[in-house]
């Protein structure tokens, strides 16, 4: 899996679920419409998000999607088309959510983060785990093994559902 | 091995160890509310037949927007209300509901060593009673109603001892706060903290509650209290009364993966001043000479400003972290015989919360005082309903999150105790309680 396009850099650290995606958007009943609303708590930032329309790669400051629960978060992000997160460091919260829906988190030390702010593309290779940002040298990083299946084949409610015969033997036993 | 409270529960709960340094990890528990729990209830209804690995082992309420304000919040509550029913899911409607993370424990819903998981972030909240409990997203929460649990790497445990005990005027907001403020922001993150020493002992249920609620603002998965005599006695007066539970504690010379040691003595009622809950400092003190600049702009704020000349718009008392009768008493001894200077909002945190208050008479003291006292919601917390907060506006608040639009849309947070926010709504702007204890004079006339 391959996930190539233009960076939009929102160089600060602590953005929360709130700010990607705030309560009043929490209306459904189902995970539609939230990209048109992705970041519209973002205080100040009209201008940057309209700089780079059709931006896919988002690169941003650590403790990235830290608050609320709400998954709504990473339906907002990959509803405005992003497919790939780089950030310094993710809330436990939004790692799992991201996860899930084949939102990739990319975990980079800031130094290198900084760099990748920089770049006006980036080019991911999800399976083998490097990318590149204007076709420069590959950077290597890190991905949670389980999880990467669930980005590169989906399936994280299949995956369970196939575990409940040995939870109930488990259970039974308990 | 000797092993932490954490692990002890940690180790009781887990299924099978999966790939990565991940687990799969029985859920005793499900708590489900109207915001986060359609789109897994139907998936699982759409892709799995509709089946659930155990229904009794869910509860439902409506919390976040009760009752519904519109159409599309409508259509949440009975996609809730019929999916219970449907399945035979202890449900609290509105009328018998709360805010979950509140009503799951009047209840006794929650018991020392058990597992609970929630689509909300303060689900953390329940590990004052010695469980592990922790928010998820929404399809986690429909992987754990579908297959009975989550899939987790396994936190770290940092022991974060309170020594000492909290001065008369500190309360666990104060201390949960200024945990959040010396590990830092995000200094929690792949941790769960479990809290020791002998300021924890002496704190009532309540008061734990607080205090791990806020464990998610410091980034922790989790917080985690040993059960005790506190516990036994909170749990035998709830109405289920659980019988069948069995206290944990770590073992003596466990290891921590972190250690911190916070003197109970040097806490002082805080305030926040910025945009996320570590921005604290003490309610006689000054916005910091460091101050983060967005933070600051955000706040309209200046370094060295003193908290207490900053003037408020509005003050709220509730949310899930300090909405429990303790917490409405508290403030209701600040507001007797006063009169609020600005619009001050009392939410009790579950309905069962309302009619206790209003058995010992606090509604007519908060109505009296000026306030409006409402029915059981997470109501302005989130900025969803019920006093949200108009751009620039800025609100003294008892909830836990004062993220940037948290509250409504370019509002502006503080979060402090109950009493700080009811000493600041007589004042009309943020304040120490002893201010008002310290007026010659009661405010209104008799
Ligand atoms: S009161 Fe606020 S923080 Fe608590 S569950 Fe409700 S919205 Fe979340």
């Amino acid at each position: 899996m391959i996930v190539e396009g233009a960076v939009l850099a929102i160089p600060r650290a602590n953005i929360d679920t709130d700010q990607i995606i705030p309560a009043r958007y929490l209306t459904r009943i189902d995970a539609a419409g939230m990209g048109e609303h992705c970041f519209d708590g973002l205080p100040d930032c009209t201008a940057l998000l309209a700089s780079r329309p059709g931006a896919s790669v988002l690169v941003t400051g650590e403790n990235f999607g830290c608050g609320s629960s709400r998954e709504h978060a990473a339906w907002a992000l990959t509803g405005r088309g992003f497919r790939a997160v780089i950030a310094p460091s993710f809330a436990r919260i939004f790692l799992e959510n991201a996860y899930t829906n084949a939102l990739v988190p990319i975990a980079l030390p800031q130094p290198v983060v900084d760099e990748l702010a920089r770049a006006d593309r980036i080019a991911i290779d999800v399976a083998a785990q490097t990318l590149r940002a204007d076709g420069g040298e590959p950077i290597g990083f890190e991905l949670d093994p389980l999880r990467k299946q669930f980005v590169l084949g989906g399936g994280f409610l299949p995956y369970l559902a196939a575990k409940i015969p040995s939870v109930r033997a488990w259970e039974a036993a308990r | 091995m000797r092993r932490s409270l954490f692990e002890k529960v940690w180790d009781a709960h887990v299924v099978e160890e999966l790939p990565g340094g991940n687990a799969l990890v029985f859920m005793d528990l499900v708590v489900a509310h109207e915001i986060t729990t359609p789109p897994g209830a139907i998936a699982i209804e759409r892709d799995f037949g509709d089946a659930l690995y155990d229904a009794g082992r869910i509860v439902a309420m409506l919390d976040h927007v009760a009752p519904a304000k519109d159409t599309a919040t409508a259509l949440q509550a009975q996609t809730v209300r019929t999916w219970a029913k449907r399945h035979g899911i202890r449900f609290h409607d509105i009328g018998d509901n709360g805010i979950c993370h509140v009503l799951v424990p009047e209840r006794g819903y929650v018991t020392p060593g058990m597992t609970v998981c929630c689509g909300d972030s303060h689900t953390c909240t329940l590990g004052a009673f010695g469980a592990f409990a922790l928010g998820i997203g929404t399809t986690a929460q429909a992987g754990a109603m579908l297959s009975g649990c989550l899939i987790l790497q396994r936190p770290k445990v940092m022991r974060v001892e309170v020594t000492g005990a909290l001065p008369a005027d500190a309360t666990a907001k104060d201390l949960a706060l200024t945990v959040i403020a010396t590990i830092g922001f995000r200094g929690g993150t792949g941790y769960v903290l479990e809290y020791t020493g002998s300021a924890i002992r002496a704190l009532s249920m309540e008061q734990r509650m607080t205090l791990c609620n806020m464990a998610i603002e410091a980034g922790a998965t989790t917080g985690i209290v040993a059960a005790d005599a506190t516990t036994a006695a909170y749990l035998a007066a709830t109405p289920s009364a659980p019988a069948s539970w069995t206290a944990q504690a770590a073992d003596d010379g466990a290891e921590y993966a972190a250690t911190v040691t916070i003197d109970a003595t040097t806490i002082a009622p805080v305030v926040s001043w910025g945009t996320n809950p570590g921005e604290c400092v003490p309610i006689t003190g000054r916005v910091p000479d460091d101050a983060d600049a967005a933070s600051l702009a955000y706040m309209d704020l200046r370094p060295g400003q003193p908290v207490r000349s900053i003037e408020i718009d509005q003050a709220f008392i509730g949310s899930c972290t300090n909405a429990r009768i303790g917490d409405l008493r508290a403030a209701a001894d600040v507001l007797r015989g006063r009169r609020v200077a600005v619009p001050t909002i009392v939410t009790p945190g579950s309905q069962a919360v309302r009619r206790q208050a209003e058995r010992e008479g606090l509604h007519d003291v908060f109505q009296d005082a000026g306030a409006l006292w409402t029915h059981s919601s997470c109501g302005p917390c989130l900025g969803m309903s019920m006093g949200v907060l108009a751009p620039g506006m800025r609100c003294v608040s008892s909830s836990n999150r004062n993220f940037p639009g948290r509250m409504g849309e370019g509002g502006r947070v503080h979060l402090a105790a109950p009493a700080v926010v009811a000493a600041s709504a007589i004042l009309g702007r943020l304040a120490s309680p002893s201010e008002i204890a310290a007026a010659s004079s009661p405010l209104v006339p008799a």
